[in-house]
């Protein structure tokens, strides 16, 4: 579905991603790890069009979208992708259930009656109804990032970004969203997330470790194995090189 | 200090466009303020020197035809609140027998007289203020012509008459401080006493002045009653030094009393920026600034901090106000330096503008020092949470049926939310409006023929004036004949101007000046009442009745030719010439006191005013003819040609306020959104989007306030300029709006400018970074 080839990324004079290469497939549950300012959320900005690369080709089911106009990418983004952020970023004047179907009214690919039957049913499966006409600040984090989780998926996009999803969020309501995930990605959603924390990573289906900006391993598990056990063990081999 | 320095530059370095525009709004208030300044001071200076140095008469009395010299002499010596009395011969040549670079001066509407240097009083200065001396063969010319038909030194007049040819060569211009301004109808020639004997022999008319000076404390009018009751020669215009002074400070007045004014309103956009600046810079900084607090920095501390900044550009800008105003005053103040010279009192013009741009200094910084000290106050806790930023804008909701115009809808919605940010753009924008389209319409309200109504009569086409002659019912009978049998004059009618004597409101009699005709033929619009339609009314100009504290109905008691009439009010009118002071009444005065005849007449369709004005020139040499347009301008002298200037300038000024107020309000509302605007981008909306939204809520504000600005320039601006003209003696005027320039034009122009702007600055969006704001 995506195919990273050889993509490289400056900021003045410091190279924040050198080189790197790897292909995410339809279906798969992909998460990047790494110590603080090793490059994981420029690599996920940089694959998702919303940051432009200095080198290498970024393929969206063959399209080279890092050569696309940044009015085209908006489309793109807007059709194609979903986006949930660590501080659930949503319009302010807006309340939750517009802020849900906003997406969905400005692509225009279904009837409005027909997106706001589809935001009630994402809103119903996050187990958040009842909080449509609150304001934003009137929620708990929780329902906050259950509900942009809800903004990305109105278009039916074809791959979910999350940039530490669960970074702001108290272990209940982490455990509520990461549920969430499992159970898109269980019924076919691609998703690609950025994560601190090894809770996150071990419900994915393959985990890339990156330090200074290269790509220092990468972890595929295997059907049926324990997770968050191999996943500790493969951690710890990069822990010894910080 | 080199601390706080630090922090000035840093800041100036971080928000360029917002400290530039904000910069830019403090320099052309005080510029404006000190520029205004700078011309009234300017213009006291010019006028006091000319007044102190050509000494102008308080009272002067024109007069034709014959006089006992020998009564004028006893009249002054019996009259001890006489300081000195002047009679100054003038002869009256046309402006036919007057030839400048080989045209006559015919279409010139001034009457010209020739005179020689007065002594003792109302002297005619040169160029350096200095008593003018001219030789045999030389001639000083007045200003007026010097400016208006580019007379130089060294240059010929010829004055003609059949075979009589007279060369002089202009040796000095002239400053007049009893004719200079162009609000008067005569101007004066100096010639030697050898060439005005000679010229007198061949060509002219004599014209006599009658002048006086004073005692202290004397009012003109106990002598004008003294000299009119006895019988002193009088046929011809009466000028008080107050009205003289009055025509001077309209003329010079006032460009100074509207750049000031426009200083004043710029003062407080600046200070309204200011407060929106430094509101929206603190609620930045709150988080900093709870932080400073909680490190133990003391409220006058932080306050001093924020101050700085401003401070400086306060500083800065008055300075550079102050010394830009120099060249900007002095170019507004040109006319009046060559029309009066420098002065005797210059130091006000550095003074006056200095004064000036520390008021508006200290103004600023009050007003600056209460907005911080009032942010201050919130506790550590409230700054360091951000209250400001979590205050509750409230919501908007989408349509149901979906988005149609998605733009259109989000800019709408958070315009609803967000109006309270748009209030100093709104202010803007009105007053943008307001300031083009006020001298606008002014100027096209004066252009039109029917401003004509404030002058005491109806819409018509051209004005026959018969005066200052000895022959004048002659004169009059071959007017009429002539218009009795010119197909091509649609109707006319013929006044009678003569004074009678009245009781003013202190119960003591005064001379006015009474128009007597039929009022039907070009009907006038009153302001009371009607016109008098029988031998018992009478209709006052809205000045006189004021003086004399008379309403509709009132009765008054008049004195003609020795006996007493007791007439009714019928009705109040506006009038602006002599002095806005006439009455209208059915007196039929004695041909010997008649002053004036004037004949108003209306065209034919197809015949044009000019073409019928040239044709009736060339047949009533002795008569002065004027098609109405030229004479309303004509009485308005200089106030025409400065509504144009500040037309363009007023035109000028707006839109480059509204480019300043929308590139300073889009930069910090692009910044204040800068979170909104990335979500917008993650979720996918375009660049272009999110600049249309900003273009929508900018445009949508600016309609409105357009629409506001013109009602208020129709509404408040017949006010204003019914106030500016009151002293002149119209109060209620109607604003005449050209409708595609003010209502299709100027909004257009408006419009198109904050467009092209919004896209300019709007262009900032593309550099906000989805990474960044996300990541921040």
């Amino acid at each position: 579905m995506i195919r990273v080839e050889q993509i490289s990324k400056s900021f003045k004079d410091t190279k924040v991603l050198n080189n790197i290469s790897f292909e995410i497939k339809k279906g798969d549950f992909v998460a990047v790890m790494g110590p603080s300012g090793s490059g994981k959320s420029t690599l996920l900005y940089s694959i998702s069009g919303m940051d432009s690369i200095n080198d290498g080709s970024v393929l969206f089911e063959g399209i080279n979208i890092s050569q696309m106009q940044e009015d085209e990418l908006s489309g793109f983004r807007l059709n194609k992708m979903g986006f949930v952020f660590q501080n659930a970023q949503l319009l302010k004047n807006l309340s939750i259930f517009d802020n849900i179907i906003l997406p969905g009214l400005v692509a225009k690919k279904e009837l409005a009656e027909d997106i706001r039957k589809r935001a009630w049913s994402l809103m119903k499966r996050m187990e958040i109804e009842g909080i449509e006409e609150r304001d934003i600040r009137e929620v708990s984090g929780g329902q906050l990032q259950r509900a942009s989780i809800c903004r990305a998926m109105i278009n039916n996009p074809e791959i979910l970004f999350l940039d530490e999803p669960t970074g702001a969020l108290n272990s209940g309501a982490t455990d509520q969203v990461l549920a969430i995930l499992e159970d898109l990605n269980r019924d076919g959603m691609t998703i690609m997330t950025v994560t601190h924390d090894p809770l996150v990573a071990a419900k994915a289906k393959k985990v890339i470790y990156i330090i200074d900006g290269q790509i220092a391993g990468c972890k595929k598990f295997s059907v049926g194995a324990d997770r968050q056990r191999e996943l500790d063990e493969w951690l710890k081999g990069f822990q010894s090189k910080a | 200090m080199k601390l706080l320095q630090n922090l000035v530059w840093k800041d100036f370095k971080r928000n360029k466009v917002i400290t530039t525009v904000l910069a830019v709004f403090l320099v052309l208030s005080a510029l404006f303020m000190a520029g205004g300044l700078r011309v009234t001071g300017t213009m006291i200076s010019s006028l006091n020197g000319l007044n102190e140095l050509a000494v102008p008469p308080q009272y002067m009395i024109m007069h034709k035809g014959t006089y006992d010299e020998g009564a004028f002499e006893n009249f002054v010596k019996t009259h001890d609140y006489i300081k000195d009395s002047l009679i100054v011969k003038m002869l009256d040549i046309s402006n036919a027998n007057i030839i400048y670079q080989g045209e006559t001066m015919e279409k010139c509407l001034m009457d010209n007289g020739f005179v020689i240097q007065n002594k003792g009083f109302d002297f005619l200065l040169n160029m350096d203020n200095e008593i003018a001396v001219v030789q045999e063969g030389e001639i000083g010319v007045p200003v007026y012509y010097g400016e208006e038909l580019g007379i130089q030194v060294g240059d010929v007049i010829t004055l003609h008459e059949g075979d009589y040819r007279k060369e002089l060569t202009v040796s000095t211009i002239i400053r007049d401080s009893t004719m200079n301004a162009a609000l008067t109808s005569s101007k004066r020639f100096l010639i030697s006493q050898a060439d005005l004997d000679e010229i007198s022999l061949h060509m002219g008319e004599w014209e006599y002045c009658f002048e006086f000076l004073l005692g202290e404390g004397t009012s003109t009018s106990v002598l004008e009653k003294d000299y009119m009751d006895a019988g002193m020669p009088r046929n011809g215009v009466a000028v008080t030094g107050s009205l003289l002074s009055m025509l001077n400070n309209l003329s010079y007045g006032l460009v100074a009393f509207i750049i000031i004014a426009i200083s004043i309103l710029l003062i407080m956009i600046a200070i309204l920026c200011l407060s929106y600046i430094i509101r929206a810079t603190m609620a930045e900084e709150n988080y900093t600034i709870g932080e400073m607090k909680a490190i133990g920095f003391s409220g006058k501390a932080i306050a001093e901090l924020y101050q700085m900044k401003y401070v400086m550009l306060v500083l800065v800008a008055g300075a550079i106000g102050y010394l830009a105003a120099i060249p900007f005053g002095d170019f507004f103040s040109s006319s009046v330096i060559k029309y009066c010279g420098y002065g005797t009192v210059e130091w006000m013009k550095w003074v006056f503008p200095f004064i000036g741009v520390i008021l508006l200094s200290l103004i600023v910084m009050m007003r600056c020092r209460r907005i911080i000290r009032k942010n201050l106050k919130s506790t550590v806790m409230e700054l360091m949470r951000g209250e400001e930023k979590i205050k509750k804008e409230g919501h908007y909701s989408l349509p149901s049926s979906g988005l149609k115009n998605r733009n259109l809808t989000i800019a709408m919605g958070e315009f609803k939310c967000k109006w309270k940010e748009y209030f100093v753009i709104f202010f803007v924008f009105i007053f943008s409006s307001f300031l083009i389209l006020l001298p606008m319409n002014m100027k096209n309200t004066i252009e039109n023929p029917s401003f004509i109504s404030y002058m005491g009569v109806g819409e018509c086409d051209i004005r026959i004036d018969i005066q200052y002659s000895e022959k004048l019912a002659e004169q009059k009978d071959a007017a009429i004949s002539y218009l009795e049998n010119d197909s091509e004059i649609e109707k006319y009618a013929i006044y009678q101007n003569g004074y009678v004597q009245l009781q003013n409101a202190e119960g003591e009699w005064e001379y006015i000046r009474v128009v007597s005709g039929d009022e039907s033929i070009f009907p006038l619009a009153y302001l009371e009442g009607r016109a008098p339609d029988d031998s018992k009314e009478m209709a006052l100009s809205y000045l006189n009745a004021t003086e004399l504290g008379k309403e509709v109905g009132d009765s008054l008691a008049v004195i003609y030719q020795g006996e007493e009439l007791l007439f009714n009010v019928s009705g109040i009118y506006q009038d602006i010439t002599y002095g806005g002071k006439t009455a209208k009444a059915a007196i039929d005065f004695d041909e010997k006191d008649v002053e004036v005849y004037i004949i108003y007449l209306d065209v034919s369709d197809g015949v044009t005013i000019q073409e019928k004005t040239g044709e009736l020139r060339s047949i009533l040499t002795d008569s002065k003819i004027t098609p109405i347009s030229e004479f309303i301008s004509q009485t308005l002298g200089g106030i025409t040609d400065n509504m144009g200037l500040v037309e363009g300038a007023a035109i000028l000024i707006s839109l480059l306020l509204i480019m300043l107020i929308t590139v300073m309000i889009l930069q910090l509302i692009t910044a204040r959104e800068h979170s909104a605007i990335a979500i917008k981008k993650a979720i996918g909306f375009s660049n272009r989007d999110i600049r249309i939204q900003f273009g929508i809520r900018i445009l949508m504000i600016q309609f409105v306030a357009i629409v506001v600005g013109t009602i208020l320039a129709n509404s408040l601006g017949e006010e204003i300029f019914g106030w500016m003209l009151s002293s002149m003696g119209a109060t209620k005027i109607t604003m005449l709006v050209d409708p595609v320039k003010a209502y299709l034009l100027c909004p257009a122009a408006q419009l198109l400018v904050v467009f092209f702007t919004v896209i300019v600055a709007t262009n900032v969006v593309r550099k906000y970074h989805i990474r960044d704001q996300i990541m921040e």
